[in-house]
């Protein structure tokens, strides 16, 4: 043990992930999400919600993307900010995929009936029903979404 | 992800899924989901209680699967039990509305042969 060796409770709140466009990064990306936010004490319910709308934003880097993601990397950056009561999570998801802000797009028509259904569509609606709050912005040709979750720490299960 | 599947009856089938039905998972089962779900049995539950996560892309082969047997005069219901997450992802896109969806495996069966 050096005197330099960071202490075990010193976790930097902030955390790094570069990951290649396709399914099985993707399944990475959540991997690594579970265990960093579980690290960073972000309870079960708000990482299981925070994990949904990470795989929707990436589903949809990955399927609608465009050519410029191909060659890319999405970049993933986990922050997590602890208080007495409570506590916020988010995940910036970064890409250099077509312009495309989920904020905007318009959802699809909800079917009243399977015969009416067509698939696709719901991955936005996970993404906003899901999300405590959505921000969007597209700079030095990338897109780039952040994701947060809350929780109350009186609610949230240990 | 795991799929399996149980013949109870000529025309009736339960198909049972676990996993994380993500991109990835979802890639591992749908061509074997599509077969067995729209095959020649017509009434069908699906059991998502081994689910642990479900993405858009799970739900679409959910949906197009109930759609191709609805066409071909079949039904197919599904069977939540007390998972949560599942049960949330179906609510909040509505598709509880699409596919019938039971807590209670003697209620999903019962709708799927009624």
């Amino acid at each position: 043990m050096t005197p330099f060796a960071t202490p075990r409770h010193a976790i930097d709140p902030v955390v790094d992930l570069s990951i290649g466009v396709d399914t099985s990064e993707a399944r990475r990306a959540s991997t690594w999400l579970g265990e960093a936010g579980s690290a960073r004490g972000i309870p079960a319910e708000p990482l299981w919600r925070l994990d949904l709308c990470v795989t929707e934003a990436l589903a949809n880097v990955i399927a609608h993307g465009g050519a410029g993601t191909g060659s890319s990397t999405i970049r993933l950056r986990l922050d997590v900010r602890r208080g007495a009561s409570g506590g916020e999570a988010s995940v910036t998801v970064s890409d250099a995929g077509i312009k495309y802000d989920p904020l905007t797009a318009p959802l699809k028509a909800r079917p009243r009936t399977l015969a009416d259904a067509e698939p696709g569509g719901q991955g936005l609606t996970m993404l906003r029903k899901f999300s405590d709050a959505l921000d969007y912005a597209y700079s030095e040709g990338r897109n780039h979404l952040t994701i947060r979750v809350r929780w109350d720490q009186d609610k949230a299960a240990p | 992800m795991a799929i399996t599947y149980e013949d109870v009856s000529e025309s009736f089938r339960r198909i049972a899924l676990s996993g994380r039905l993500d991109g990835r998972g979802t890639g591992e089962i749908a061509v074997k989901f599509a077969a067995l779900s729209t095959a020649a049995k017509h009434r069908v539950v699906v059991d998502l209680t081994g689910i642990n996560f479900l993405a858009s892309i799970g739900i679409r082969a959910l949906l197009s699967s109930a759609k191709a047997l609805q066409q071909n005069g079949g039904r197919m219901v599904l069977f939540v039990g007390g998972n949560p997450a599942v049960t949330k992802t179906l609510e909040a896109t509505g598709i509880d509305a699409l596919i019938p969806m039971f807590a209670d495996a003697a209620e999903a069966e019962k709708a799927a042969l009624a």
